[in-house]
């Protein structure tokens, strides 16, 4: 698993090599992950601590987003990359204001499809019974569009689709479930 | 493949056909394990298709994704369909969001504790 994080701003000096100091200026990271599902435990945990520890986001957010980015990790592993390729997860945090995650396969996998035809499954989904008698179908419509501000699908040239979820902080329902007391942490800690 | 322990304990029922068990879930449900898993609650299906009563015992559950929450809702409709009942305990809140927005919580009634979910189970 390949991971690549990045701050546009300078590097404190004497800073520990496990802590990344808080800034005003967005804090963006790169997973490239073997097409497998036995990696997405692992992107769970990380996503939880990103969220919590670097974001502005609640308790509840952190793991509303850690059911996001397994549900499209899922959707990338089952339909858009085949075994042996990789997935690609980008996270963005823009300090006060939106986290962003974009998700992308390489469009080999046994089910490829369409940005628009997901689009559509999503869009027919979304005001299905829960008792539809289907086992999979719930995690774009009920769990990624319900808990996201912005869900775009588009296809990549090169092949694929690239998936791209933004959640803002200045959304009113989320001011009242702010944590108290990470207005401006001096470091997080990924571990 | 993802950590996840199922035990399975028989509930005291008084009199009647009816069958109650008390299902505990510790660990994570994801796509690893869950079509494994879940076989262990059909088999239970199986062997008593009329009036089963089970009491998921989720607190030991760290996480769900969509496909258990799939699960979730044949084993309702199956065990609804032979007359027996369906209901949660002592779910972790990001268990109780994921229910709710999926809109399971409509369907399966939830109970903060055993004792409570045992009552409304049996009654």
């Amino acid at each position: 698993m390949d991971q690549n994080i990045k701050s546009t701003d300078a590097p404190v000096q004497g800073q520990e090599q496990n802590k990344i100091e808080k800034k005003s200026n967005p804090l963006e990271i790169t997973i490239i992950l073997p097409t497998q599902a036995y990696f997405l435990s692992g992107i769970r945990d990380f996503t939880l601590k990103l969220i919590k520890n670097m974001t502005d986001f609640s308790e509840q957010w952190a793991y509303r987003f850690q059911s996001i980015v397994d549900e499209l990790c899922n959707n990338a592993i089952e339909h858009g990359s085949r075994e042996g390729e990789t997935i690609k997860i980008h996270f963005q945090n823009k300090p006060h204001d939106y986290i962003q995650i974009v998700i992308e396969d390489s469009g080999t996998g046994a089910h490829p499809l369409k940005a628009g035809e997901i689009e559509k499954l999503v869009q027919d989904r979304k005001s299905q019974s829960v008792l539809n008698g289907l086992l999979r179908g719930r995690g774009l419509p009920k769990i990624v569009a319900e808990w996201s501000d912005e869900l775009e699908f588009s296809d990549i040239q090169e092949g694929g689709i690239r998936v791209r979820v933004r959640k803002y902080l200045n959304d009113p329902k989320l001011k009242a479930q702010l944590p108290t007391g990470l207005e401006n942490p001096a470091h997080i800690v990924l571990n | 493949m993802t950590d996840v322990n199922i035990i399975i304990e028989d509930l005291a029922v008084s009199g009647g056909d009816k069958v109650a068990k008390q299902v505990t879930f510790k660990g994570q449900l994801d796509e690893t394990n869950v079509d494994e898993k879940s076989k262990i609650i059909y088999a239970l299906i199986e062997q008593n298709p009329k009036n089963l009563n089970l009491l998921l015992d989720f607190e030991g559950l760290e996480y769900m994704n969509s496909k258990s929450i799939g699960y979730l809702t044949d084993w309702f409709s199956k065990i609804s369909e032979g007359g027996g009942k369906i209901v949660i305990a002592k779910a972790r809140p990001n268990i109780m969001d994921i229910l709710e927005v999926v809109g399971l919580t409509q369907l399966i009634n939830t109970f903060p504790t055993l004792d409570e979910a045992k009552l409304a189970l049996l009654s």
